[in-house]
């Protein structure tokens, strides 16, 4: 491996970490206080990107060194899609067959990506008529062929596993650190998982206890793949209230017009969760006025196209002859 | 659960491991989603489906006391045998099913407490894949009792009587017709909203976080304090396509012992649709 002339052995050692980080890459023309240094986080410039990455390979070595998997037992885990991705890429290329469990809702290109990666795909409807304490239909899904075929899967099951957490206090937090040279001020993130937000929060915070942790979640009844609203976080045990000092609502079609600007406006072809990260940057920039700043920018767009054309019906007009 | 005005309708998952394989108890799974049972079920159960196994094939209706029979038999469940129903969604389907099985005069049918995801979160119990192969037997239903069912005549007799308990479970957006169903169901209406004189009570306001009963205490509190439920009055419960509503039904008739309550299983798919039914927003 030499991250230097970026010659590797195999696949994982392109996997992210201190000395092999994601880029940070600092955002000009959309800054609205230029005062406030803001950077974006590109973690789909990881392997198989996206920010999942690295809770994915945590998961899958902690399963592998405790003799989890192998010898026909591979893994099953719900998944809107990124960690499924990554899991399904890295756990073929070990050797071990995935599962995964989707809410219908993930997009087309998700999906299609997902078997394209070698998962095996279960399609579930989700939130019928969501009740205080029913976990996702995925999530039960999934819990079912853990417990039912206990030869077949394990489920690292990114929800409640603190490895998740781990794997960004290891990886995400020190990067950051190193290469903002420990300036940083604010640490904007989304919730999906809240493993980003606790394991990076906790490592900076441990640096430097005054950071400002800002996590920006979409409006209930929201459609942005990924992310929850606090009202779904019952279903992530690795929340940490105390590691976030404010949690910023905003409107979800943000999300996309704003990912369009990252896109046609700074070059940087983000996700709409990306979109939604900024909007929540841009009104805490206009608030502090001065600072420096770090988001994490989950995916790319490549993903989305449907989405976006739902939601900016410009994009869907004009496409034949 | 000795509050409840029949406690016996309500089985603990404990119980239900306690009593696995015994003779007389047959189990049986009805999910809202009709692939969960293939990805894993408690041991002994049959899955019985929603869409293809309870419902009439051609016409709008339940399935038929002859079709009762059949898939009843088939499943190996006699008259006398203790049913236990549970599925996902707290229940939903189960609670569905075991309407029907009341209305076909099965004696001995009770709900898992809690239902599928209750059962799937304790780590002491056990799922599996395999599908058991029970001997068909012969079953005898009786005539279906008309009493627990209501069709649209009675549903138009109690909204211009005001003398009835109308109920609808539905979440509040459908209620107030800000949503005609649930984003991505595909049964609908043509019209949103609500029966007249029918009281909002969301069929969840019944269960507590890990998907169980809550108290009678509680459920007498919130049904009857709060919502204004008269236990003196007759009651129809309804929702959309009345899975949710056999949910209420059971708590009202079973759990608080209100006498006469009728699940409305033509719901809001059958009533949002009539020319000229009264609606309200």
């Amino acid at each position: 491996m030499n991250h230097h002339t970026r010659v590797y052995d195999n696949v994982f050692e392109l996997l992210p970490n201190e000395q092999n980080p994601s880029p940070l890459v600092r955002i000009n023309r959309m800054n609205p206080v230029p005062e406030f240094a803001l950077y974006a986080k590109l973690e789909w410039m990881n392997p198989f990107g996206s920010v999942k990455d690295r809770a994915a390979w945590a998961l899958l070595q902690d399963l592998e060194q405790r003799g989890e998997i192998g010898n026909g037992r591979g893994i099953v885990e719900p998944t809107s899609g990124n960690t499924g991705i990554s899991l399904a890429a890295l756990a073929r290329a070990r050797g071990f067959h995935m599962r995964a469990v989707v809410p219908n809702k993930v997009s087309l290109e998700k999906k299609v990506l997902l078997k394209i990666a070698g998962a095996q795909l279960d399609v579930v409807s989700d939130e019928l008529c969501p009740a205080p304490g029913l976990g996702d239909g995925s999530i039960n899904i999934a819990k079912t062929h853990a417990k039912a075929s206990r030869d077949k899967y394990a489920m690292p099951n990114q929800y409640e596993n603190e490895k998740n957490v781990e794997a960004h206090f290891h990886t995400t937090g020190p990067e950051i650190w190193r290469q903002t040279e420990g300036k940083i001020t604010h640490l904007f993130v989304s919730l999906g998982t809240c493993g980003t937000v606790s394991g990076t929060s906790r490592f900076l915070r441990s640096k430097k206890p005054d950071i400002k942790v800002i996590a920006v979640q979409p409006t209930e009844g929201h459609d942005v793949p990924g992310l929850r609203n606090v009202t779904q976080l019952g279903v992530s045990k690795l929340f940490d209230s105390s590691l976030v000092d404010d949690i910023l609502e905003v409107e979800f079609r943000l999300a996309y017009s704003r990912a369009m600007e990252l896109c046609q406006t700074e070059g940087l072809l983000a996700g709409p969760s990306s979109g939604l990260i900024y909007e929540g940057a841009r009104e805490i920039i206009l608030r502090d006025k001065a600072g420096y700043g770090v988001m994490i920018f989950p995916d790319n767009i490549f993903k989305y196209t449907s989405n976006m054309m739902k939601h900016i019906p410009s994009l869907a007009s004009g496409n034949q002859a | 659960m000795a509050n409840y005005a029949q406690p016996e309708v309500l089985v603990e998952t404990d119980w239900v491991k306690a009593n696995l394989g015994k003779p007389g108890i047959k189990l049986v799974e009805i999910d809202v989603d009709t692939k969960a049972y293939d990805a894993g079920h408690i041991p002994g159960a049959v899955g019985f489906n929603w869409q293809t196994q309870l419902q009439d094939q051609v016409r709008r209706d339940i399935i038929g006391q002859e079709a009762f029979e059949k898939l009843a038999g088939g499943a190996g469940i006699s008259p006398g045998d203790t049913v236990i129903l549970y599925g996902d969604n707290n229940n939903w389907f189960a609670a569905y099913g075991f309407w029907l099985f009341k209305i076909y005069g099965h004696e001995d049918v009770r709900l898992m407490n809690g239902g599928r995801v209750k059962w799937l979160n304790e780590p002491d119990k056990q799922m599996t894949t395999e599908v058991p192969k029970p001997t068909p037997v012969t079953y005898k239903a009786s005539a279906p009792n008309s009493e627990l069912r209501a069709l649209v005549p009675q549903v138009f007799e109690a909204q211009k009587a005001g003398k009835w308990n109308l109920v609808d479970v539905r979440s509040p957006d459908e209620y107030t017709g800000k949503v005609i169903a649930p984003p991505g169901m595909t049964e609908t209406a043509q019209r949103g909203g609500h029966i007249p004189g029918a009281k909002s009570i969301p069929w969840s306001t019944a269960v507590k976080p890990d998907g169980s009963f809550k108290s009678a205490d509680e459920l007498r509190s919130i049904y009857l304090d709060q919502k204004g439920v008269d236990p003196n009055k007759d009651t129809i419960a309804y929702c959309r396509i009345g899975e949710r509503s056999s949910h209420t039904w059971f708590v009202l008739k079973y759990l608080l012992g209100i006498k006469n309550v009728k699940n409305y299983d033509g719901s809001w798919t059958e009533y949002g649709n009539l020319i000229a039914a009264p609606i309200e927003k």
